[in-house]
């Protein structure tokens, strides 16, 4: 592998990436403050897809600017989600909540496969093969402006959940939802507050996965796959794990399409997915499990 | 879960069939079972429609699964989610023995058996020398789950991407394959029969306690004497097999098999999860009462929008899923043990 | 040799030593209590007899046979059961099918485990809650079925973790003849406790620990005397006061 491809495929990796990143962080918040795991996670990114879809196609909107239109719908959908879900079965028995995420990963696949059919859909902008070329590295528009946006609103959102009040109160929450409650925060708006959070930013990730992209109603699950991967590995819970997580893992996984086809790619992150469930389960950043 | 242990003396000895069948809610859940075969077993005599004959076929299917993955995560307890792998990997064994082997489907479908049993082996004793739990354990066997698609889609010997075909071949009993519908309803009820016995001989077992016993609790299992590594695995095994049977069956009755069609969590939610959830995992009867509501219902809705809008069974799958869990939790199975309690003693409204 | 055998165990958890050379001996029919001011250590050394803490030195020994290391199941299939000091009934199903749980570690014989688990029930006075589902039980029907459940497995030695914790005078009262009645059988118990009035009904001896240490050993009388025990407990009140 010479120098220039091997840089090439560090920057494709990280380009990739940045929205690895991005779906994982909604999912750790997600797991951290709500203490589960939604594997209904990718078909929100999927719904932000095709909100960028349905824009460009009605209202010829370009994708990047459907992005608060996606964080709005989505984010709210999520939010109405865990309102009249998942908030009933959060001290239920894991096997009812994880039934009932799959039946709304199912619903949700289905309505996208019933408005807008199975087929493999696309939009194109302008711009989408436009090039440029940085010190001898070709990146691609589209990906550049992708992956600037998800650090963008990866800082934004950590920034957010530093230095602001509501921040502060989601990560109190986060810590112990007891201590929050006798702190005086309402533990149930959080609650929302943060599924719709954790789900808007991943529909983000799907806005900007849109010009030229290969849309289908199942995308979302690979991508809910990689999210676990990447959650794992950076401790559930802890975001910087999971943005470093998911750049790690966008690396590594392109560095693998290279050498094993893109198809296979993916058995790349399950080896390492596997590998860490049972030898450090508590990710790259929790404590050793006693 | 049955908690009217009866030991009520008929006063009428006319009486003491209907007793047997009918007495504990366990043995009536047992008797519906049977009269429900039964019913499927007589239904060549009044349903001519190959349409719904196939309906017939596929519920009692995943009635069939449905158990296997009963024992598994609703008397155990064990969020083993990709249950589906079982299913392909006996599909897959018992088509490739077939059309490379000229191995007959008759002993096909049980070394199916076998080999997604040695699967559930190998899941169980990685899970446990691990220790993954819960959320963990589910995950893991989705990354299998996704894992085992990705190889089978590149592994030429079984077809790789574009899956495997039955090999064309006259209708010939040895080789399982019938030009009607009613031979293949008549062995996938006598899975069904076996399922059913096989479920209730472990319901009834200290086997059987000893897996809700770790379901509800495994710390105190394990003080009570319950070697809980063993008895998860054996779950597990026992289920796997099951699956595997069922997996051999399906491959021959749809005579087509491919990785992303199979190795596939909406499938998974369609064959192994949903029959149980709307039925009532843990129960005797929640797979066959859940998979025989299921099917018809999402066959009729499919038909009744003409034209082929794909997303329509997903939708009454997920939409199934979603309000089981929120208004249901003990499935049917739990509503109509409310109403026998209720009938039995109408006297007595104060539990 | 006596039937329980604790030999100078110890545990450590990172640099705090929990439990340090806590020693004991434990015969056919005698009930001794282990008390001590909280965070003594007792909780701890109870686990690690009844092998859910690995020792960090020591043995225990139980009819002669080292079972220091042993999974919790093998030590109740040779005789030794605890009971949870937060009660862990397997809620959906009934007192009966419970109970059974616990009689199936010594058959695997349907009918056997049923008559067992019905006498049992009915030694203990619990009869008429067979059919109940075990989550609908009150906290101190909870109690009783955790230590019916422990006794179905046909133990030599029970140990009991804080079992009257939480319990109204009348059920402690229940509780007591309860757990006489089974020393009467021949059962041989290990009680941790913190009512003091549970401990002087019943112990026959009582040990008393203290930051890990065991500072008295003895008969109820004089152990209650023992100006060190009150030093230990007072200094507690004091503490808190």
């Amino acid at each position: 592998m010479s120098p220039e491809i091997f840089y090439q495929t560090i920057v494709n990796g990280l380009f990739t990436g940045g929205i690895y990143a991005l779906v994982s962080i909604g999912l750790t918040l997600i797991y951290g403050v709500l203490i589960i795991v939604n594997f209904a996670h990718g078909e929100f990114l999927m719904l932000g897809i095709y909100v960028a879809f349905w824009a460009y196609t009605i209202f010829e909107l370009d994708p990047y600017l459907s992005i608060p239109l996606a964080v709005v719908l989505i984010g709210g959908l999520g939010a109405l989600i865990q309102r009249g879900l998942i908030q009933r079965v959060l001290d239920a028995h894991p096997l009812n909540q994880i039934v009932l995420l799959v039946g709304v990963s199912t619903l949700l696949i289905g309505l996208v496969q019933f408005f807008f059919s199975a087929e493999p859909r696309s939009i194109h902008v302008p711009y989408e093969t436009e090039v440029i070329t940085l010190m001898g590295l070709r990146m691609s528009i589209p990906r550049l402006i992708a992956f600037f946006a998800s650090m963008l609103i990866s800082l934004s959102l950590y920034v957010f959940l530093r230095y602001t009040r509501t921040g502060k109160a989601i990560r109190a929450v986060s810590q112990s939802r007891e201590a929050a409650k006798l702190m005086g925060i309402n533990v149930n708006y959080i609650y929302m507050l943060t599924f719709g959070i954790g789900t808007a930013i991943t529909a983000v990730g799907g806005a900007l996965l849109a010009p030229n992209h290969r849309m289908i109603p199942t995308m979302g699950q690979a991508y809910s796959v990689i999210a676990f991967v990447v959650v794992v590995l950076g401790t559930m819970g802890n975001f910087v794990g999971a943005f470093l997580g998911g750049l790690i893992i966008g690396v590594v996984e392109t560095f693998a399409g290279f050498f094993l086809g893109g198809d296979v790619k993916i058995i790349a992150s399950m080896l390492i997915f596997i590998l860490i469930l049972l030898f450090r389960p508590s990710g790259l950043f929790g404590r050793k499990q006693t | 879960m049955s908690a009217d242990v009866s030991n009520k003396i008929t006063r009428n000895p006319r009486k003491s069939l209907w007793h047997s069948l009918f007495s504990t809610w366990d043995r009536t859940q047992i008797t519906a079972s049977f009269i429900l075969v039964g019913l499927m077993a007589i239904s060549p005599l009044f349903v001519d429609s190959p349409y719904f004959m196939g309906i017939i076929i596929l519920a009692a299917l995943y009635a069939f699964i449905g158990i296997s993955w009963n024992i598994i995560a609703g008397f155990t307890g064990q969020l083993l989610i990709a249950h589906i792998i079982f299913l392909a990997l006996g599909g897959y064994t018992t088509i490739v023995l077939l059309n490379t082997y000229r191995v007959s489907p008759w002993v096909g479908i049980f070394v199916g058996g076998l080999v997604a049993a040695s699967a559930g082996i190998i899941i169980a004793l990685i899970t446990l020398r691990y220790g993954l739990k819960l959320d963990y354990f589910a995950l893991f066997t989705i990354a299998l789950l996704v894992a085992l698609r990705t190889l089978f889609l590149k592994w030429e010997f079984v077809g790789g991407a574009v899956g495997m075909y039955l090999r064309l071949a006259k209708p010939s009993t040895a080789k399982m394959i019938f030009d009607s519908k009613p031979p293949y309803l008549y062995i996938v009820l006598a899975l069904l029969t076996l399922g059913i016995v096989i479920q209730y001989l472990i319901y009834n077992s200290k086997m059987g306690k000893y897996f809700m016993a770790i379901r509800e609790d495994e710390a105190a299992a394990s003080a009570l004497g319950v070697n809980t590594s063993r008895y998860k695995t054996l779950s597990v095994i026992i289920g796997a097999t099951l699956a595997g049977i069922g997996g051999g069956f399906y491959v021959m009755y749809v005579t087509f098999i491919d990785p992303t069609g199979l190795f596939n969590l909406g499938v998974n939610v369609e064959i192994v999860m949903a029959g149980p959830i709307i039925g009532g995992l843990g129960s005797l009867s929640g797979p066959i009462l859940g998979a025989f509501v299921n099917k018809p219902i999402a066959e009729l809705i499919r038909g009744f929008l003409a034209e082929e809008r794909s997303g329509i069974t997903l939708i009454v799958y997920g939409l199934f899923l979603i309000l089981s869990i929120m208004f249901m939790p003990r499935g049917l199975a739990g509503v109509f043990h409310s109403l026998y309690l209720k009938i039995k003693r109408p006297s007595k409204e104060e539990a | 040799m006596a039937l329980l055998e604790v030999q100078n165990i110890a545990k450590r958890f990172g640099g705090l030593v929990a439990v340090n050379e806590f020693s004991l001996s434990l015969d056919r029919g005698e009930i001794v209590a282990l008390i001590g001011p909280n965070g003594a250590g007792k909780t701890t050394a109870f686990n690690v007899i009844a092998g859910y803490y690995k020792a960090d030195a020591g043995k225990v020994l139980f009819n002669g046979r080292d079972i220091t290391n042993l999974r919790p199941d093998q030590i109740c299939a040779l005789g030794l059961v605890r009971t949870f000091q937060v009660v862990r009934p397997f809620r959906g199903l009934s007192v009966l099918e419970n109970v059974m749980i616990g009689a199936y570690a010594r058959t695997n014989n349907n009918h056997e485990a049923l008559a067992r688990a019905e006498e049992v029930l009915d030694f203990l006075g619990m009869s008429k809650l067979s059919d109940r589902v075990a989550s609908g039980l009150p906290i101190a029907g909870r109690k009783r079925l955790e230590i019916a459940r422990a006794v179905a497995t046909d133990p030599q030695v029970l140990l009991l973790d804080e079992t009257m914790a939480g319990l109204r005078p009348l059920e402690t009262e229940e509780v007591i003849g309860m757990v006489r009645k089974l020393s009467e059988r021949g059962i041989a118990i290990f009680l941790v406790e913190h009512v003091m009035k549970v401990v002087m009904s019943l112990a026959e001896r009582i040990i008393v620990l203290h930051h890990g240490e065991t500072i008295a050993q003895g008969i109820p009388s004089e152990v209650v005397r023992n100006p060190q025990v009150i030093d230990a407990y007072l200094g507690e009140a004091n503490a808190t006061s």
